[in-house]
Parts: structure tokens; C-alpha cells; sequence
């Protein structure tokens, strides 16, 4: 069995037309997988299934082998945790130490052990130097971190980012990025909701959205090789392929080519 | 005249850092029309500070401002109608379409020009071109904001200043959380808007190959100061932006790539794909 499958899942908010519709998809421990879609296509709200903040309409959903329902929600939510685009609407605690002790207090964890955990999962997100630091005075990147600090304490392994990086600058993104690749090489598996081409080259697979349902869910390279996967569902193509595409199969454009993969699939 | 900056510094005080100062002897100048200005910075860098001064929101702690020939300072004046400054000069804040909260499209859009003494019928008017402007026809005029889709919703809440008419337009990261076809729509339905009214339009993004693609003049903001004013591509020239926090576009960083391992000695500074390619085959010489 996978680490997480979803069988035959449907949704409607109003029970009026799908939201997400027979979806069926398996996920393995450790993958990195990125969502892409069109605005609407379904992906927050499969997200939010996932941790069972949505009750699905009809089919299931199992984590590491258990049922997702409403008495497994509790145990199965340690398991998983989730990034939201705005930091700001995540950051519940006073300061950074609060808020990271938050998800530890849900679950009585022992004070002296909550103390010690907290200490470590900010070190962890480089966050040490500011745990009595107020939210006003963090940068939306800090935030991030701090909100994974939180899961992390929880012992989840599975983290699911909800275009956590849409919001910040250029330079905050690249850190989280950053630290999202080391989360993947702790063996944490990643799922991570993206608008951003760039960052969803970096994931094992490539899940692809439509309208509620699942157009593709195939390894990254192979996705990058269906322009059709672009093209139907308003993508685009990172600047590279797109230049590797449109040059010729002929010899001499050969090298060329190689190059602009390589550079695309740098990780 | 629009916009001047004369020495324009602002400081916040909060319990918990003292005194911080957001922008720092800030000069410069915005005209009335036509212009097509992006704003660049990294977060805290005073970006939306800068951008609050442009409709008087908030006055600077030191220098002036003049906006359509009102001169503001630190202190409130009497004489001056901040009330008319915000009519020419629309702010558009990050996630509007958070704002809306009418039960009508139409009610919304008509919120803004209902306090400027027009009867409702004008604001009638003015909602419904306001709605076209922004690429939405009339049969969205009485459906529900909430129903809509975040792509509708922004426009909706876009069209709410447009109905206000102003001379300029400031929007604070319009196209953060849209998809790849949705950024694209909204910033050509701004060109237009610029194109088709006159109107000027300074748009605060981080995403540089819009920066690049769309506009010739660029405003980089860092640590508090206005670092420079000028051509995006002077910019990428000149400026080492990681330094700055910020990034190149997506096409000067791929074509710098191939010259280092290839050596193919490319003129990087392509705005657009199509550009590119041609660089490419005009290097390889095929």
C-alpha cells in the first residue's frame, strides 16, 4: 500500500457541479510531488482533503494505511501538515516560540519535552536566534519557516504547501525552496501547490489539474516532454524548454538542447 | 506635475522596535499621464510605504510631497482636500478582492464614486464602464461578489478604483496568487488601460520577467532607500540584484547559462522567448 492513496474522491461545496471529481491517485513516502493547475482546478481543495479539513462527498482517502474519517481525523492529522499561502494567516502564537508550541499543545506534549522540541525545531528552520521575536517583526519567508517549525514538532512527516511561496520576494522564496529540498532529503514526503514553473521542476512527479480532475500525474521529465500538457491546461513552459522545443531536431541544435534541459532540471 | 518625492523620509514608531525607518530621503517624480512604471524591492524594503505617500494615506515624517500641486507634509493641512487627492490618485491594495462586500458587483464598484457627491444613477454609469474597462461585460453587474472566480473577484475590485477615475493608478502586487494565464490577462488589460485612457500606472510586482516584458521604467527599492529609477534592462546591466535581494528574468539567466558552458558568447538581454530563440540560432549561426 502507499504511504497516501485517494480513491474515486469527489467533492462539491454546494452540491451543485464538482469541485474535484474521481480522483484516484497514489503517493509514496519521501516523493516530492508538485500540483499545477488553473486557478479553480481543484488543487486547495485536494489539499484540504488531504488533512481532513474537507469531508469528501464520495470515495476515501488513506494515509499510511489508515482510513481518513471523522474518528481518525485527529491521529491522522499528526501525520500531516499543511503551509498556507498568506503567513500571516498562520501565525497564531505571541511570538515564535508560541506558535511553533502551538501544534505540541493540541497533543499534550510534557512541558519539558515541548521546551527541548521547540529548541530544536527552530534550529532546524534557522529560527533559533528569534524565538521571542513577534510576528510584526518577521519577514513573511521567517513566517513560513516558523509554520514548519510547528509541523515539524508534530512529528508529521508529510507537508503539503499550499503556494506557500507565492507571497514572498524573490530572495525569501529561494530560502524556502532551499529548505523544502533539505525537508525531501530527510526522507519528508512533499507536496507542494505551485503556480510557479520553476519551483514544480523540482519534484519527482507532476500532478496536473483540470477542472476538478486529474490530467496527468507522471514524472517530471515525462510531463516536461507532453507540450500538450502545457498547452491544454493555460501553462506555461519554463523559459528553457520552451527554447529547446522550438529549436530543430537537427545535429547541430543537439547540444544546444541538452544544455537547456540540463538547466531546466538542475536540482 | 502628478507625483514629486522631495526628500521624502517616513518612520514608524511600534512599542517593539522603536523607531524604524521605512523610506529614506526619497526623491522622485511620476507625471500624469502615460506613464507605465514598475516598483521592485525585497520585503521590507519600503516598497508599499512609498506607494501609501502616493495618495496622501500617510504623510512623510520629513520633506514633502506635491500631488496635483498640493504640497504635503508632516502635518495635516486645512487647506488641502486629501479627500480630492484620492480621487486622482487610486491605490489598489495587495489581495483587494479581500475588500469586497456588497451583494452586488455593481453596488461594490459604485461604493468608491458614491462619495464624491454624484447621484446614484451617474455611479450607475461610471460602475458599468469601469466593469468593461477591466474586460467583464454588464451581465456581471448584479451577480454576487463571492461567487466569482479570485481572477474575476480582482478585477471587480480593480474596476472599483477605475470607477473613481484617477489620474494615476497604484496596485500593490495585482497578480500575486494568479496562474500563468491569468497574470498575463490582467497585466494586458493594464497596458490597455494605460494605452486606451492615458492613465498612468505604478505596479509594485516582484516577478521580473514582467518587469522586463512590460514596462520601460523601473523603480528599485532597497533597505528604505530608492536605489534607481531608469530601463529594467540598464537595470540588469548595471545593478547586481542578488545582492539586492531580487532576481533576473527567466530569459537572462537561461542565455547566461548557455554562454558559460558553451561559450557562445549570446547577447543575453532578451525580454521575450521569441527573442531568444532567434539569439540563439543567430550565435549558432544556423
Amino acid at each position: 500500500m502507499s504511504y497516501i492513496e485517494v480513491k474515486e474522491l469527489s467533492y462539491s461545496y454546494n452540491n451543485k457541479t464538482n469541485v474535484l471529481e474521481d480522483i484516484s491517485i497514489n503517493i509514496e513516502k519521501g516523493e516530492w510531488i508538485a500540483i499545477l493547475g488553473h486557478n479553480g482546478s481543484g488543487k486547495s481543495t485536494l489539499a484540504k482533503a488531504l488533512v481532513g479539513l474537507l469531508e469528501p462527498a464520495t470515495g476515501e482517502i488513506f494515509i499510511d494505511g489508515t482510513l481518513l474519517n471523522e474518528d481518525s481525523a485527529f491521529e491522522v492529522r499528526k501525520k500531516i501538515g499543511i503551509v498556507f499561502q498568506n503567513p500571516d494567516n498562520q501565525f497564531v502564537g505571541v511570538t515564535v516560540r508560541d506558535d511553533i508550541a502551538f501544534g505540541m499543545e493540541n497533543l499534550c506534549v510534557p512541558r519539558e519535552e515541548m521546551l527541548e522540541k521547540i529548541k530544536f525545531f527552530a534550529k532546524k528552520v534557522n529560527m533559533l536566534d528569534s524565538l521571542d521575536k513577534e510576528p510584526a517583526n518577521l519577514s513573511g519567508g521567517q513566517k513560513q519557516r516558523v509554520a514548519i517549525a510547528g509541523i515539524l514538532a508534530m512529528q508529521s512527516d508529510i507537508i503539503i504547501f499550499d503556494e506557500a511561496t507565492s507571497m514572498l520576494d524573490p530572495f525569501s522564496r529561494e530560502e524556502l525552496v532551499k529548505y523544502i529540498k533539505t525537508l525531501h532529503k530527510d526522507g519528508l514526503t512533499i507536496i507542494m501547490i505551485t503556480h510557479e514553473i520553476n519551483e514544480a521542476l523540482l519534484a519527482d512527479r507532476i500532478l496536473v489539474m483540470n477542472k476538478g480532475k486529474v490530467y496527468a500525474f507522471e514524472e517530471t521529465e515525462v510531463i516536461m516532454k507532453k507540450k500538450e500538457v502545457f498547452t491544454d491546461n493555460h501553462l506555461e513552459l519554463p523559459v528553457a524548454l520552451d527554447l529547446a522545443n522550438s529549436l530543430e531536431e537537427n545535429e547541430s541544435h543537439k547540444e544546444i538542447r541538452d544544455k537547456l534541459w540540463e538547466y531546466a532540471l538542475i536540482k | 506635475m502628478g507625483i514629486r518625492f522631495n526628500q521624502v523620509s517616513y518612520d514608524y514608531s511600534s512599542f517593539a522596535q522603536g523607531l524604524y525607518t521605512a523610506i529614506k530621503d526619497i526623491n522622485l517624480e511620476i507625471t500624469e499621464k502615460n506613464e507605465f512604471i514598475a516598483l521592485v524591492g525585497h520585503t521590507g524594503s519600503g516598497k508599499s510605504t512609498l506607494a501609501k505617500h502616493m495618495n496622501a494615506l500617510i504623510f512623510p515624517t520629513s520633506g514633502s510631497l506635491e500631488i496635483f500641486g498640493n504640497i504635503i507634509t508632516s502635518k495635516r493641512s486645512k487647506k488641502i482636500k486629501y479627500n480630492s487627492i484620492r480621487k486622482k490618485v487610486g491605490l489598489v491594495f495587495q489581495f483587494p478582492e479581500y475588500q469586497l462586500f456588497e451583494e452586488t458587483v455593481e453596488k461594490d464598484i459604485m461604493f468608491g464614486p458614491m462619495n464624491f457627491k454624484i447621484t446614484r444613477d451617474e455611479a450607475k454609469i461610471l460602475a458599468k464602464e469601469a466593469l468593461n474597462l477591466v474586460g467583464l461585460d454588464d451581465t456581471y453587474l448584479t451577480r454576487n461578489p463571492y461567487n466569482l472566480s479570485g481572477g474575476e473577484k480582482k478585477r471587480v475590485s480593480i474596476a472599483g478604483i477605475l470607477a473613481m477615475d484617477p489620474d494615476i493608478l497604484v496596485l500593490d502586487e495585482p497578480t500575486s496568487g494568479l496562474d500563468p494565464a491569468g497574470k498575463r490577462v490582467l497585466m494586458n488589460l493594464f497596458k490597455d488601460i494605460n494605452e486606451k485612457t492615458g492613465k498612468t500606472i505604478v505596479i509594485i510586482t516582484h516577478d521580473m520577467d514582467l518587469v522586463y516584458q512590460y514596462f520601460n521604467r523601473v523603480l528599485v527599492m532597497n533597505d528604505s532607500k530608492l536605489i534607481y529609477d531608469g530601463l529594467p534592462e540598464q537595470l540588469f546591466k548595471e545593478k547586481d540584484l542578488y545582492i539586492n535581494h531580487l532576481d533576473y528574468p527567466n530569459t537572462i539567466k537561461v542565455l547566461t547559462y548557455l554562454n558559460q558552458k558553451l561559450n557562445l558568447n549570446l547577447n543575453v538581454y532578451q525580454k521575450t522567448n521569441a527573442d531568444a530563440l532567434l539569439e540563439i540560432k543567430r550565435a549558432a549561426k544556423l
